[in-house]
């Protein structure tokens, strides 16, 4: 599925366009088509990055724009629907702004999506610079835990450490730091690889480069594309495991909120205040959606074929 | 070609190995397992003479290949709630999630693969566009939000089918509903990139420039070639038969493997997660080696000069 | 000055390559014994076709790549194994110019920064002195500062490769390897850049070990000259007399398939045969099937490299041994 994910998938309304122009520009021959970039950043692309923008402030500031504090409880106030002056998202069943609360989740998970996809970046594409410059039993035993990694499903792994090792916040960022190393790890070795094999790799190395030289200063700026692109489609992929597992009770633990968590709260009082459920659902799709079509945007302009 | 199947068995009893190397380790990095499993309150004789009795005071070598012979043994634990063995409690939850899974895997593959394959067909069309929004929706959604969805509108405002439960065939409905429907989308998705980049290939080109209908171009060339990457993803689509239901069962309150695990994770019922832990491994592992047969016969490229794999 | 700067006994290396799953492993003999010496100043013209082990054996005597066997000694001492500290602080007395001045280049930093780059490495001068230097080469390959600002992708080729030359000479190296350092580039401008290195090598005294399949490159450049065949060399000997009076079957043919002014085209020697393979070396000379003068000892028997006149050395039994009986 991830492997998937990786090949020509692009987001819906760009897909005719930049499809036809790679196209043109396939015709017209490689140097010509380093240079056709795409004008203008696509109505969908700006909505996207204004909306992550928008996450971000919002994560950074969560507690001084939020109009109560997440916990405060509002019992007179309890299951109040959206639209109310007071509370415009409505409250919970303790009575707690829906708002706010909403404000605070975003900042946790954002928070949790940041740490692991940076966590699993650094592991992953330090394995696979390992396991190209080693080869030999280094490489083996990489590719040999990151088949391992890719055929179990994150998601049952993940519920097992928990059981074994209970919660807490720092254990959980840490175990979505694991999720899609192997990615990382598979591109970097690869492109490690055949820049190893022949051209500035080898001609830095008979300079008299040590190996991290090369490695830090050479290889890593020059896949760094591949590897942002990969980011943007894990991105979404943590914050999706990171609330089911919070959605399940498993994850984020009260009083601190995630986006899972408020879902799984709303679940309780679907019938009669949908809206706990929903501001926070809404939240994780749009944020999800607006990462995945950077994403494929990005994938679009820093096209690897390029490299 | 012999040699090829050879590598895959072993890499499969590698995972295998893993699954097991990685269960032992957790458990022990977790604590002591005579704490864990006896609670703390319990008299430091009883901890003692529990350890005793689970070797656990042997050096941790003689504990690792002492696990392996349990987990041979089928001697997965029993389970802390209910004293249950593990095993049993697990196998008798398999119907009910294959119940789920089964025909929401039946469903994806009919409504997934066409409306991919169309879609590549028809690029830059409505359905094409339509198909890629969906796609687009099954790939943001996560299972919960949907689920939640499909509640809201068909249990709770249209009150036309339960919520949860698994008292009638009605109550089936949703779940398989859910499951099928993120991943058709995922399907759809992955088949119309697998077969738009085989119809981008200079040989299909060719095919139809030498006069060969399209759709015996289509049927005879792009399909066979698009079919090879999807049989990947169907695999671990199958392998994940057990396991995929782990969300969506707990919305619904469906009693299969998936509702067992969170439960036992939740109650820190380390036998049960353990027991959980290696069937999905197995269920993984199984069918990625029968992907993996297929691939040999499919793929003739892998038949004559064995695997570069 | 007189002592060789560079001097290889017998070095060899040997590849195994698995043809296929199921394939038995061959060995591949890269390069087979290979002995050369390069005088201070001087420059070693070794040619041959693809598969000949030319490249392996310019890696090998730069220390690239590890000898199965025989030694490498440079400048009297011997060649450290390479990825070592020691080897790489020795890269800084030699270096390698490549056939592909794009692939050596890295595309995402200007010009003069790889330039400046092995004196950053070896942490040699003052940043200000290092910046000096870069201006100071670039003027001594005929190019600008405003070239040194660009990207690789803005240069064409023969600018390209006197960058990497600059970059080359940077540590101010005694000795430097051209892996077909003009065969990428157009046939006017390789020209200019042969000159250029003629030019610079005499005024830098460098030592150059210069590896083409071109003749007529090699021929400008060389003062000694040896062609390879298969892993051995089977001719060596100074460059103008080789290629006036070659001896060797297969440097007679190379020579006449090669035009030069002045001398009569005596008729091209078109060699029979398949093209040679490592893999698959043909027992005793290895040239023998494709030989136009192969007698029936060349099947069965090496020949040596061996002494026939002043500085030339022939691996051929029917230059250097006594013929058997059997006639041609």
């Amino acid at each position: 599925m991830t492997d998937a994910t990786l090949k020509d998938t692009k987001a819906f309304s760009s897909d005719v366009d930049s499809v036809s122009r790679k196209e043109n520009a396939s015709r017209l021959g490689s140097s010509v088509r380093r240079r056709i970039s795409l004008p203008a950043i696509p109505v969908s692309v700006a909505l996207a990055i204004s909306w992550i923008v928008a996450m971000l402030v919002i994560a950074a500031f969560a507690e001084k724009i939020a109009p109560y504090g997440f916990t405060q409880l509002d019992l007179r106030n309890r299951l109040s629907a959206p639209g109310n002056a007071a509370h415009w998202l409505g409250t919970d069943e303790l009575g707690r702004d829906v708002l706010s609360r909403l404000l605070v989740s975003i900042r946790i998970s954002l928070l949790i999506a940041f740490g692991a996809t940076a966590i699993s970046a650094m592991v992953g594409t330090t394995l696979g610079f390992l396991a190209a410059h080693f080869r030999g039993l280094v490489e083996q035993l990489v590719l040999m835990l990151s088949d391992f990694q890719a055929s179990m499903p994150f998601l049952i792994m993940a519920l097992a450490v928990l059981a074994f090792f209970g919660n807490s916040l720092p254990l959980l960022i840490g175990l979505m730091g694991l999720f899609g190393w192997e990615r990382y790890a598979r591109i970097a070795r690869g492109l490690a690889i055949s820049a190893n094999a022949q051209g500035y790799a080898v001609a830095v190395r008979q300079l008299g480069a040590t190996p991290s030289r090369i490695y830090l200063r050479h290889i890593l700026p020059n896949i760094a594309s591949t590897l942002i692109v990969s980011t943007t489609l894990v991105f979404p992929e943590v914050i999706l495991t990171e609330s089911g597992l919070s959605f399940l009770g498993l994850g984020v633990q009260p009083p601190m909120t995630s986006l899972g968590n408020m879902v799984g709260y709303g679940r309780e009082y679907l019938t009669r205040a949908p809206w706990i459920m929903l501001a926070p659902a809404t939240t994780i799709v749009v944020t999800t959606l607006a990462v995945s079509v950077i994403g494929d945007w990005l994938r679009d302009r820093l096209d690897p074929t390029l490299q | 070609m012999g040699r090829y199947f050879a590598i895959r068995i072993g890499r499969a009893a590698l995972t295998i190995v893993l699954v097991v190397t990685f269960a032992f380790v957790v458990l022990r990095l977790s604590g002591d397992p005579a704490l864990m499993i006896l609670g703390p309150e319990a008299p430091p004789e009883v901890l003692a003479a529990f350890r005793k009795a689970w070797g656990l005071d042997d050096p941790i070598w003689f504990q690792y290949l002492d696990y392996f012979g349990a987990i041979a043994r089928g001697e997965l634990g029993r389970s802390m709630r209910d004293g249950r063995p593990a095993i049993e409690l697990v196998l008798e939850r398999i119907p009910a999630t294959l119940a789920l899974t089964l025909p929401a895997f039946v469903f994806k593959v009919a409504l997934g693969i066409p409306a991919g394959i169309y879609a590549a067909l028809h690029r830059g069309s409505g359905i094409d566009r339509a198909v890629m929004m969906t796609a687009v929706a099954g790939f943001t959604v996560p299972s919960f939000v949907l689920a939640l969805v499909l509640v809201l509108v068909f249990a709770v405002q249209l009150g036309w089918l339960p919520s949860g439960g698994q008292d009638s065939w009605r109550h089936a409905i949703l779940p398989i509903a859910t499951l099928s429907l993120g991943g058709a989308a995922v399907l759809a998705r992955f088949t119309r990139s697998a077969m738009l980049e085989v119809l981008g290939q200079p040989y299909i080109r060719t095919a139809s420039a030498k006069g060969v209908p399209w759709r015996k171009v289509v049927t005879s060339h792009a399909l066979p070639n698009a079919a090879i990457p999807t049989v990947t993803i169907l695999g671990f689509m199958v392998g994940t038969l057990m396991a995929g239901a782990v969300v969506v069962e707990s919305v619904f309150a469906w009693p299969g493997v998936g509702r067992l695990l969170v439960v036992a994770v939740a109650n820190r019922d380390l036998a049960v997660v353990q027991c959980i832990l290696l069937l999905v491994a197995m269920t993984m592992v199984t069918s990625n080696l029968v992907v993996d047969f297929l691939y040999g016969f499919l793929d003739p490229r892998l038949r004559s000069k064995g695997a570069h794999a | 000055m007189s002592a060789p700067l560079v001097e290889v006994s017998a070095i060899s290396r040997t590849y195994s390559m698995r043809s296929g799953m199921f394939g038995r492993a061959t060995a591949v003999h890269a390069v087979d014994a290979v002995s050369l010496t390069i005088a201070r100043g001087q420059t070693l013209g070794l040619v041959g076709e693809s598969g000949s082990g030319k490249s392996t054996t310019g890696r090998i005597v730069l220390g690239l790549e590890p000898s199965d066997s025989g030694e490498v000694r440079f400048g009297g001492k011997p060649m450290a194994a390479p990825g070592t500290a020691v080897w790489r602080a020795q890269r800084a007395r030699m270096q390698m110019i490549f056939q592909d001045p794009l692939g050596a280049l890295d595309r995402r930093l200007p010009v003069a920064t790889q330039i400046r780059e092995p004196l950053d490495i070896h942490g040699l001068g003052t940043p200000a002195m290092r910046e000096e230097r870069v201006r100071e080469l670039l003027r001594a390959v005929e190019l600008t500062p405003a070239h040194g600002a660009r990207y690789p992708g803005a240069l064409s080729g023969g600018q390209r490769q006197r960058i990497v030359l600059a970059r080359a000479l940077a540590t101010k190296p005694d000795f430097l390897v051209c892996d077909e350092p003009v065969s990428a580039l157009d046939v006017s401008i390789q020209a200019q850049v042969v000159n250029l290195l003629v030019d610079l090598q005499a005024q830098l005294s460098l030592t150059l070990l210069f590896i083409s399949h071109d003749l007529r490159v090699v021929r400008q450049i060389s003062n000694v000259v040896a062609v390879m065949y298969l892993g051995r060399i089977v001719e060596i000997g100074s460059a103008d007399d080789l290629f006036a009076r070659p001896e060797h079957p297969y440097t007679e043919a190379l020579v006449s398939a090669s035009p030069a002014p002045g001398r009569r085209s005596a008729g091209r020697i078109v060699l029979s045969g398949d093209p040679p393979n490592p893999a698959a070396r043909p027992q005793g000379c290895a040239f023998h099937p494709r030989c136009p003068r192969a007698i029936a000892r060349c099947a069965s028997e090496v020949p040596t490299l061996a002494a026939i006149s002043g500085d030339r050395r022939v691996a051929c039994h029917l230059v250097t041994g006594t013929p058997a009986r059997d006639a041609a």
